[in-house]
Parts: C-alpha cells; sequence; structure tokens
C-alpha cells in the first residue's frame, strides 16, 4: 500500500515524457474547464426549487404553505423559488451557504423533520436562523428583486408607503423586520423581538 | 314598422321573463338556466376608515389581509392594532370590550374569547350588491324627528 | 312620535328640499345630541335570526325601524358578543326586493301555472290556494297535500301547522328543513338514549380539557361557541383542541391535533378510538355495566336513493335499516377489534401516530372530553351511525352527561331544536318526542287536542326527500312551503325538486320575506314578515327556549306565518277535511271550522288581550282577538310537562334570557341524565347516571362498521365535492346576502381547490368553471386561495348563492335511518367553460 502511494507521488513528480508542454496545459484547462463546470452545474442544480421539494419535508411544510402566499401566485406571474430567498447570489456567499448546508444534509439523513409534528417543533429554530441571516445581510435576497431605489410609494398602498418611506429609508427596519411569514406560516411568535 | 313590431315584441318577451323569474339575487335568470359568471371580486385596499352603520358594528376591515394569520401561534392583526403598537403603526387600536372577559372584567390584555378578528370583523370587495338596502341611520330618524317637532 | 316607513320618506325629501333650497332649518344642534329625549333608543331583547346557538340580541328600534343591534350583555350564551353576521342584524329586514303583497302565476286574470306573477289580494291568494288544496284532498285524500317548514319557525308557527297538517288536514306530510340538517342527530339521540337533545349544555366549553370537532367548522358556523373555546383553550395551557374534516379550514387555526381524513372514513376512526380504548384497558367498566347495553346495528343498508336505484337493489337492510339485536361487551370488543390504527390509518389517510393522540383524549381518564359535530357527521349516508359511534366512545369511558364531558350535537338553524324537533314537525313526529306510529302517542295527542280517537294517521308521512320525489311524480299534488329556501338547499335540484314544483298536477305556494330561487319555483308567493317584525320563541342547541316581543311592523301586506296557518285554517269547513265517520265520532265540530276546532278550541284562545305587552305591537294577537302566541306556547307545553320536557310558563321568557329544559320548579337543567343535576335521573344510591329514555335505563352502544359511500371519484368523475356554509351567509343567503357589508365581504360562491388540482387540469384562480355531476352542471370560478386548503383530489363549494345552484350537481343519497341528505360527497369533474 505504501508502495502503491509512493508511486504514484514520483509519476506526479516526474516531468512528462509522453505528452508535450502544450497538450498538458490546454488538456490541463478543458479538464478544468469540465470539472469546474460539473461542479457549478452541479451547484445550480442544488439550487433549483426542484431539488429543494425533492425532499418530502420541504415539499409538504414549506413549499405547501407557499403555494398560497403572493410569492408564489400574483398578478404579474413575477414569483419566487425557493433559492431566490433561501440561497445568496453572490458566489462566495453561495459556497458558503451551500457549505452550511451539509448540516441540512445530515438532517436529511437523519430524519430530524421527517413528520409534520417533529418539522412544527423545530419551525421556530429554523425561522430564527432565517431571520437572522436576513437581518444581517440587510434583506439582502429580498433587496434583490424588491429594491429600494426604485419602489414607487405612489402605487403602494398608504401603509405601506408609510412605511417603506421612512423606516426603510432610514436604514432603521429591514424588509424581514416587519415581513417576517410573508411566504410560510409563522411560528409561535411569543418571545420573538417586537411581537410580544 | 318591422322593426318596430320586433322591438314590441322582445319588450313583451322581456317582461314575461322579469315577471316569471323573481329571485333577485338570481338577475332574472331561469332556474334551469347557467349564467355567466362575474370575475372574482377584487378586495378593497383604500385603507380609508367607513362610517359604521350604528355605534355597535364592528369596523370592517378596509385594507389586504390576505395571508394573515390568526392562529394557534400569532395573530397578525394584533402586530399593528395592540395597545402598545399603535404608536409605530397608526392603526386603529382594538376596542376596549376587547379587554373585557365573558363576565365583564378588564383584563390586562386582550381576552382570548375575541383572538380571532375575523369573526367580526371582515374586508370588503368591490362587489356591487345586488339588491338595494333600505336601512335608515338612526341620525337621519333624529333629523327628521326634530323637524318634525318644531 | 310614531312614524311608518313612507312618512319618513316624505320627511327626509322635506329635509333635503329645505336644504337644497338654502333654506335653514331653525336650531340644530351641530355634532352632539344634548336633549336626551332625541337620542333615546327603545331597546328590547330577542334572539338572533340565524345559528342554533342561540345568541341573545338587543334590539334598537325607534320610529318603527330596527336602527341598530348588538349582544347582549345578560345573556350567558354570547355574553355581549356577535358574530359579524349577528352584528349586521339591523339590515336584514330592508332589502330593497322585500315581498308586500301576494304573487299568483296569472294569465289573463286567472291562475295559470305559466302565468307571471301577479300582485293579488289576500283574498284572492287564499280563495286560490284552498280551492287547490280541497280540490287535492278530494281526489286523493290527505296524502296528497304536505307542508315543508322549517327550523326557523317559531315555536307557535311550527305547532300551529303541525296541528294545521296532522289533526286539520289528517296529512303526515309535513317536514321540516332540518330534515337536512339534524335528522341524523335526532336519530342517533334516539336510538342511543331514547330522547332526543344534547345531555350537556355550554358551560362544558368552561370545563372541557379537550374539544373534538367530528366535522364541524365551528370557527365559521358557530362564531361565537367558538369564542368560548378559544377563551378556554388559550387560557388554559393543558387544553387541546382537534380538529377533523375532509378539509382544512378556519377551525384549524385553533388545532392542536389536526386531522383531514378521506370522506366517509370517519366511521373507521370512530371504531378504532373504540378499540384503542378497549386494548389498552381504559373502558369505564362500572359505568359501562351499569348504565349501558351492547347490541350490533343492521348494515348493508342502502343509501336512501329510489326505489329503482342499482344501490337499493343490491342492499339487503334498507327495509329495516334501523334495527339491531342485543350482544355483549365481548362480542363488541371483537367486532371493533379490526379496526387497528394501521388499517385505520390506511383507510382514513391520517398518520397513525396523530389517530392515537386523537384516541389518547378519549381513553385517558383524567381528561374531560367535549365532542362537538354538525353537517360533517349529520350530512352523511351513515350520519346516525356516526351519532352513534361518537356516544359509543364516551359510554365505554364513561365521560357524559357531567361539566366537560359531553357529546355534543350542535345545530344548524335558530330553533331546529326547539321548533323542528321539540314540536315534532317531522313527518313521523308529535310533540315532545312522540310519534305517530305509536297508537298511545296519538291517543295522548288527541286528547290534549280535543280531537276524536282515530284523527291522526299512524302511518309516517313523506319526509323532505320523498316529498320532492312525490311531487315529481304527480303523487303530491298542494303543497306549502314556509320559511325555508328548499329549492336552492335540496339536493339533485335538477332531477328532483324543480321538476316537481313544475309538475302540472301540482300547485305550490310558498312564503317568505323575499323573492328567492324557491319563491321563482312557486304558483303562489305569500308574502312573510320576519324575526322582530312578530312575537316568537326559539329553541337552541342546548335546550334554551328564548322568547321576543314584536318591535316593528311588518312592510306592506306581509303576515307572519302563524297568521297565514290560522287565517288559512278559516277557509275550511270540518265537512271538507274529515270524513263523515270521523265527525260522527265528535258531532259538535259539525258546522265547524278548520279554525274554530283547531284554534278557538277554549286552550289557544284563552289568554285575553290584556296579556300582552302593551306598549309594542303585536298585530298577530290584535287580529286574531287574543294572545296567539301565549295560547299555542302554553297548549304546545301541556305535552312535555311532566314527561322530561317541561317548560316554564310563557310569560317566565320575556325577562329570561332563555331558560334550558326541562325546567322544574323554576330550575333549569343543565346536565341531563345524571342524578342530583337532572330531576328525572333517579337512582337507589341517589348517584350516578340514569338513562330514563330508555325502558332500562340504559344506554345503548352500538356495533357497527365502515361502509362505502354512494358514490366516490373515478376516471370520468374524479372529484370529491363537499358542499357547505360560510360566515357570512346563512339560511341559504336569503336574509344576507340583502346586506351589503356582509355581500361584499363574500359575494360568490367560489369553488375552493388545491393549487395542484387547478394546475393539472389547466385552471388558475378566478377562471370559469363547470362543476359536472352525473346529474347536472353548475358555472362558478376557482379558488386556490383564502380561508380553505383543500387537499388534493376534494373541492369545496358553498350553497349560499342562488346564482350558483351547486345543487344541481349534487346526490340526493341520504342516511335510510333518519332521511338526512349526504351533501358532503359525491363525485364531480371540473372543467374550463
Amino acid at each position: 500500500m505504501k508502495d502503491y502511494l509512493a508511486r504514484i507521488w514520483r509519476a506526479i513528480r516526474k516531468p512528462s515524457t509522453h505528452y508535450s508542454l502544450g497538450f498538458l496545459t490546454l488538456g490541463g484547462f478543458i479538464a478544468g474547464v469540465i470539472f469546474w463546470g460539473g461542479f457549478n452545474t452541479a451547484l445550480e442544480v442544488t439550487n433549483t426549487e426542484e431539488f429543494c421539494i425533492s425532499c418530502h419535508e420541504m415539499e409538504n411544510n414549506v413549499y405547501e404553505e407557499l403555494k398560497s402566499t403572493i410569492h408564489y401566485t400574483n398578478r404579474s406571474g413575477v414569483r419566487a423559488t425557493c433559492p431566490d430567498c433561501h440561497v445568496p447570489h453572490k458566489w462566495t456567499d453561495k459556497i458558503a451557504r451551500k457549505m452550511q448546508a451539509s448540516k441540512e444534509v445530515y438532517g436529511k439523513i437523519f430524519g430530524s423533520i421527517n413528520t409534520r409534528e417533529k418539522f412544527l417543533e423545530k419551525r421556530l429554530e429554523l425561522a430564527q436562523h432565517e431571520w437572522a441571516r436576513l437581518k444581517a445581510n440587510d434583506s439582502l435576497e429580498c433587496r434583490n428583486c424588491h429594491d429600494f431605489a426604485y419602489m414607487d410609494f405612489t402605487v403602494q398602498g398608504k401603509r405601506a408607503a408609510r412605511f417603506h418611506s421612512t423606516f426603510v429609508a432610514s436604514g432603521e427596519r429591514t424588509c424581514i423586520d416587519c415581513h417576517k411569514g410573508i411566504a410560510h406560516n409563522l411560528p409561535d411568535m411569543a418571545g420573538v423581538e417586537g411581537w410580544n | 314598422m318591422m322593426l318596430r313590431i320586433l322591438a314590441c315584441a322582445i319588450l313583451l318577451f322581456s317582461a314575461t321573463v322579469l315577471s316569471q323569474n323573481v329571485a333577485t339575487l338570481r338577475k332574472q335568470a331561469a332556474l334551469d338556466q347557467e349564467v355567466t359568471t362575474e370575475p372574482i371580486a377584487n378586495e378593497i385596499t383604500n385603507d380609508l376608515k367607513v362610517s359604521r352603520n350604528y355605534p355597535m358594528q364592528p369596523p370592517i376591515i378596509p385594507h389586504n389581509i390576505r395571508d394573515y394569520q390568526i392562529d394557534l401561534n400569532v395573530n397578525t392583526c394584533l402586530a399593528c392594532h395592540s395597545r402598545r403598537k399603535v404608536t409605530n403603526t397608526q392603526a386603529t387600536m382594538v376596542s376596549v370590550t376587547h379587554y373585557m372577559d365573558r363576565d365583564g372584567n378588564f383584563l390586562a390584555a386582550v381576552s382570548p374569547r375575541r383572538y380571532f378578528c375575523t369573526q367580526c370583523h371582515v374586508s370588503q370587495t368591490d362587489a356591487a350588491p345586488l339588491v338595494g338596502n333600505s336601512f335608515v341611520d338612526v341620525k337621519e330618524l333624529m333629523a327628521v324627528s326634530k323637524n318634525e317637532n318644531e | 312620535m310614531s312614524l311608518d316607513r313612507r312618512q319618513f320618506m316624505k320627511a327626509s325629501a322635506v329635509t333635503a328640499a329645505a336644504s337644497a333650497a338654502g333654506m335653514s332649518l331653525p336650531g340644530q344642534a351641530t355634532n352632539l345630541y344634548t336633549d336626551s329625549a332625541d337620542t333615546q333608543l327603545n331597546w328590547n331583547k330577542a334572539p338572533c335570526r340565524f345559528c342554533g346557538t342561540g345568541c341573545s340580541i338587543n334590539v334598537a328600534t325607534r320610529d318603527n325601524m330596527v336602527v341598530a343591534t348588538h349582544g347582549d350583555f345578560k345573556s350567558p350564551v354570547n355574553r355581549g358578543l356577535n358574530c359579524v353576521k349577528g352584528y349586521f342584524l339591523s339590515k336584514i329586514m330592508y332589502g330593497e326586493d322585500r315581498l308586500t303583497q301576494p304573487l299568483l302565476r296569472m294569465s289573463n286574470g286567472q291562475f295559470d301555472k305559466n302565468g307571471e306573477f301577479t300582485p293579488v289580494s289576500w283574498d284572492t291568494a287564499f280563495d286560490v290556494m284552498a280551492d287547490k288544496f280541497k280540490q287535492a284532498l278530494k281526489n286523493k285524500g290527505p296524502t296528497s297535500v304536505g307542508m315543508f317548514g322549517s327550523g326557523q319557525w317559531t315555536v307557535m308557527e311550527g305547532y300551529a301547522a303541525v296541528k294545521l297538517m296532522k289533526a286539520g288536514f289528517r296529512s303526515n306530510n309535513i317536514d321540516p328543513n332540518a330534515r337536512h340538517c339534524m335528522a341524523s342527530a335526532v336519530a342517533g339521540f334516539m336510538r342511543t338514549f331514547g330522547i332526543d337533545e344534547p345531555m350537556g349544555c355550554y358551560d362544558d366549553m368552561e370545563a372541557a380539557d379537550a374539544f373534538v370537532l367530528w366535522g364541524s367548522n365551528m370557527a365559521e358556523m358557530h362564531p361565537i361557541l367558538w369564542t368560548r373555546i378559544t377563551d378556554r383553550r388559550l387560557s388554559a395551557s393543558h387544553v387541546k383542541v382537534a380538529v377533523l374534516s375532509t378539509f382544512e379550514h378556519r377551525s384549524f387555526d385553533l388545532a392542536d391535533i389536526p386531522i383531514v381524513f378521506t370522506p366517509h372514513t370517519d366511521l373507521a376512526i370512530l371504531n378504532f378510538i373504540a378499540n384503542y380504548i378497549i386494548q389498552n384497558d381504559k373502558v369505564n367498566q362500572d359505568f359501562v355495566s351499569k348504565h349501558t347495553r351492547f347490541v350490533r346495528g343492521n348494515t348493508d343498508i342502502g343509501y336512501g336513493l329510489r326505489d329503482d336505484d342499482p344501490l337499493e337493489q343490491a342492499a339487503k337492510n334498507n327495509a329495516d335499516a334501523g334495527g339491531f339485536e342485543d350482544i355483549d361487551f365481548a362480542e363488541f370488543a371483537r367486532f371493533v377489534s379490526t379496526y387497528t390504527v394501521e388499517y385505520a390509518s390506511e383507510l382514513s389517510g391520517v398518520p397513525q401516530e396523530r389517530l392515537i393522540q386523537l384516541a389518547e383524549l378519549y381513553a385517558d381518564p383524567n381528561t374531560k372530553v367535549m365532542s362537538l359535530w354538525t353537517m360533517g357527521f349529520n350530512q352523511h349516508t351513515r350520519g346516525v351511525w356516526c351519532n352513534n359511534m361518537v356516544y359509543n366512545i364516551h359510554l365505554l369511558t364513561g365521560k357524559i352527561a357531567e361539566p366537560g364531558n359531553s357529546p355534543f350535537s350542535l345545530t344548524g338553524q335558530p330553533s331546529a331544536c326547539g321548533t323542528a324537533r321539540e314540536v315534532g314537525t317531522f313527518s313521523h313526529r308529535l310533540p315532545a318526542d312522540m310519534v305517530v306510529a305509536n297508537p298511545k302517542h296519538r291517543q295522548i295527542a288527541e286528547e290534549i287536542w280535543k280531537l276524536p280517537e282515530g284523527t291522526i294517521e299512524a302511518k309516517p308521512g313523506f319526509h323532505a326527500v320523498m316529498q320532492n320525489r312525490m311531487l315529481k311524480d304527480g303523487v303530491l299534488n298542494a303543497y306549502w312551503v314556509q320559511c325555508n329556501n328548499n329549492m336552492q338547499a335540496a339536493a339533485n335540484m335538477n332531477q328532483e325538486g324543480l321538476p316537481g314544483y313544475r309538475n302540472p298536477k301540482n300547485f305550490i305556494v310558498v312564503s317568505d320575506a323575499y323573492p328567492t330561487v324557491t319563491a321563482q319555483a312557486a304558483d303562489l308567493i305569500l308574502p312573510a314578515a320576519m324575526w322582530v317584525e312578530k312575537e316568537g320563541a326559539y329553541g337552541n342547541a342546548e335546550r334554551r327556549t328564548q322568547t321576543w316581543y314584536q318591535q316593528v311592523t311588518p312592510p306592506g301586506e306581509a303576515k307572519s306565518d302563524c297568521w297565514q296557518i290560522m287565517e288559512f285554517s278559516k277557509r275550511f269547513t270540518m265537512e271538507e277535511v274529515w270524513p263523515d265517520e270521523l265527525l260522527q265520532k265528535a258531532p259538535q265540530y259539525r258546522g265547524k271550522t278548520l279554525y274554530q276546532v283547531l284554534f278557538e278550541n277554549g286552550q289557544v284562545n284563552q289568554f285575553g288581550l290584556d296579556q300582552i305587552n302593551q306598549s309594542l305591537p303585536n298585530d298577530d294577537a290584535k287580529h286574531f282577538g287574543f294572545y296567539i302566541q301565549k295560547g299555542l306556547f302554553e297548549e304546545y307545553a301541556t305535552f312535555g310537562r311532566g314527561h322530561g320536557h317541561d317548560l316554564a310558563p310563557y310569560e317566565n321568557y320575556h325577562s329570561a334570557r332563555g331558560l334550558r329544559w326541562p325546567v322544574v320548579n323554576g330550575q333549569e337543567t343543565l346536565w341531563r341524565y345524571k342524578v342530583g343535576s337532572d330531576p328525572y335521573a333517579k337512582s337507589e344510591s341517589g348517584e350516578g347516571w340514569d338513562f330514563y329514555g330508555k325502558p332500562d335505563g340504559r344506554a345503548l352502544i352500538f356495533a357497527l362498521p365502515y361502509e362505502p359511500p354512494a358514490e366516490s371519484p373515478d376516471e370520468t368523475y374524479d372529484m370529491w365535492l363537499v358542499t357547505g356554509r360560510v360566515l357570512e351567509h346563512w339560511h341559504s343567503g336569503s336574509m344576507t346576502q340583502r346586506v351589503p357589508e356582509l355581500y361584499k365581504a363574500m359575494p360568490d360562491a367560489l369553488v375552493y381547490m388545491h393549487p395542484d388540482d387547478a394546475k393539472n387540469r389547466g385552471l388558475r384562480r378566478g377562471d370559469e368553471v363547470s362543476i359536472q355531476s352525473r346529474r347536472g352542471a353548475m358555472r362558478t370560478r376557482v379558488e386556490t386561495r383564502g380561508r380553505n386548503r383543500m387537499p388534493v383530489g376534494v373541492v369545496f363549494v358553498p350553497w349560499f348563492d342562488a346564482s350558483r345552484l351547486i345543487n344541481k350537481v349534487t346526490l340526493d343519497a341520504t342516511d335510510p335511518i333518519s332521511k338526512q341528505t349526504d351533501f358532503k360527497k359525491c363525485a364531480v369533474k371540473i372543467e374550463k367553460v
């Protein structure tokens, strides 16, 4: 076994005797593209709604709840899919989020929310993670679509216009402060700041 | 001339239909007839308060309440309408009666019996009523009786 | 000052003209009236016009108009609260299309079945109507006349109607719309306990530790009782609420244990719970051995369809659907043992752990459980079984008839209990739980009514569904519908109801306050007074009888149903309605009118006008010259006094916020069958229970199986259709659709469906669709969100909408025992229009 590893190590260290430098450079580049492309494609596959709801935990709980909401069906048909709100769009953040997702894979394997009851028990904790993330990034995923700079207050409802033009404009509040539960049911909010 | 006869015939016919089909809410349709349906009416969301028919009437909701959650977990209406929230939200505070228990004692918070707001408070759509209602506001009666007395 | 509506309109026109002309009217306070005489309102109480909860309402009138209403703080039922319908009661009488004159279908000045509705006088109306009734009686006898009444009738109206039909016309063809609503509950009570109506009361709601809703959306249909349950659940953290339904509705918002099951499988869940209790040794042996008896009910009992239907031909026991035989506990245990959690879960689609959670509420001896149900149980082809089976669970555990332990059947209409059931306006019944088939019962009724022996027919008449079938077949020919909207409400309208009403052999009379769908199908429409336009009494779901005074006068020539029945009876001489053999037994009635025999009998007319409330109108009493409401009530009360149905003296009800019968020695009864709280319950030890409705004092525990529904989805008709009600509308929308605020809150009946079901059919929210069954079609629009969350494969359509009649689609299968229609299950397909 030891010999085998040593042999491989020598083969890697030794300059090539069969292939040209050009071939190796180009080949390496192509291989890199394929590898990289494959990785990204795989990553993007995990970044689709189909992938998310391939787990029944997602399909039967959060996705089912989404269906009646305005982020699923609305006037213009522009709808939010799971990753639109729950996965950062910037690559580095996305990779960081995907690494965190390994914990979710663990949860899936060990069935930590594989029944409705278990899911409901964990809902507050799960929701709090998302609220904290959105609070910390100033509701970045909301703002990917709802850009404050382009909001027309004159066509908003009076209440909405008032809050947006004051609290959001001043940076005192961010989207998630008021819009918790906009796409999924809220957990028991006792003890959640602002809900007492 | 022909046209006039035809018009008369149509009028006569529609008069017959009218007086056979008396169910006001069916818009003169015969009972075995299926009528084209109106599109789903939209919720009125103009945020304008509407005066009440009498003081004890629960006010209607003048805004959108789509997906407002009122359940074992949370009451999203109270997130704006509870006593301590109205400074920020400028929403109408729930009435003091909502703090009373069954026996009329005031509680420190909204009474659980009033928890489900939508049992009494409803939003309105822009559907036009099929029949008028001749309910008279008491204030108008008062004005009339005052005039009559003078 | 008293002002009628016309005077008011005139006076306000003067005011408007004066201000338009720039004239200043002298000395008006601007925005505050300081003169107390000006701001005074005349307040009186009345029960709510809508559901069986029986909230008490304070009604304000001024100048002969209702100007405000609110929940009565003094009422133990609602303590100052109303639901949105109740808060808008002020406006229900003022729809601009109120009927104010009789309308008869006429051509060339004569009655014509295909003529136009033409205003006629009451005299003409009754002339034509009496003529048709006399013709039918003469040609075919009493079985050719009939009446369809209501759980919205006042006690007195229902009582007068029963007398007119069963004693006067000697026809048992009188049935109330409560047949669609409560009949399974009634049969359930009679089979298990031998006496109708719940043993418990609303006070159970403050005492229970767990609530189980078996097919009842109380959040919308009984909102004020829901406030009491919400109050209890949110004030005491140990309290649990379980909600069972075939789809998720607003009551699920309070559910700790939400259960959506496959339609009809509630039967299996009920048996599973019984089995769970037995398997886990949670049977209350002491209670069971002393107070119960085990029986096995007949099975394969059919579906109450027409006799020639293949399903009826195939059924073995539809001739004796209600039959049963004695068994013992061991046999019962063996019977339910096949209903394991695995089997119940597989059949119902409910996760096993959820079923066990539910069963545990009943099994735990320390949890006081209240079971509640309405149409989910009652409108069920095995509705009586459902009722029996929920009692099984309460009886096995002894959780019954004490505070918080309460199987409780809720009612839909304001007087489904008080009038339809207690007065006995059913085709097989007489007052106070008596039945026409029992010779002793007939004898009691004939004695109270001062009738010769043999007046009342022994054979039960046509029940609601049968009446429509018999109209269609031309067997029932003169027919009077009062205080309900059955053309809209009854199932299979296209094939039964409408052809029945329009059958040229028949003459149909409809009394209503508004021109309803049923009125449109009639030949003669009679304008009715409603609610506080007359004096009356209602009885709610907890046996609470409540009365109210007339507070305003009805519009135009509208008259109360009581007035109509009594006036109509004046049109008949005894010789026209009774055969000579009967009159020979009572020669004193020769030459008299039906009115004289039924209502001027020395009992109904014994209270003078001096006893009516002198400060309020009582048009009916003044018209007949005696206090008719008191007279009818008191004569009716003699049936139940001393027989477990005691009512208090009439005048007591005008001050009390209702009293729960039996009222013995001035005391109402909260829990029946429990020695100590029910004066009729007796035992040697002075404690325990006494189910005195049964000869041996024992309630029955029924072994009954799961049997499939009459119609299930298949490849062509691939969805379940469930129909029902909504918060904003009641009584087919005939009153509530005329209140602008209620109309605008819920204008149309939409079809609620799962977004995926819509998507798979190429549909989206708002699309116009045709809902089709083997019987008919109805058009409406798709709703994929809103207050109901449908499971895939199930759609819900409410039936309040006069322009979208879902009962063209429904199936008129009934429970073979109770004859109540199953409006909750039939197969449909949905296509885009």
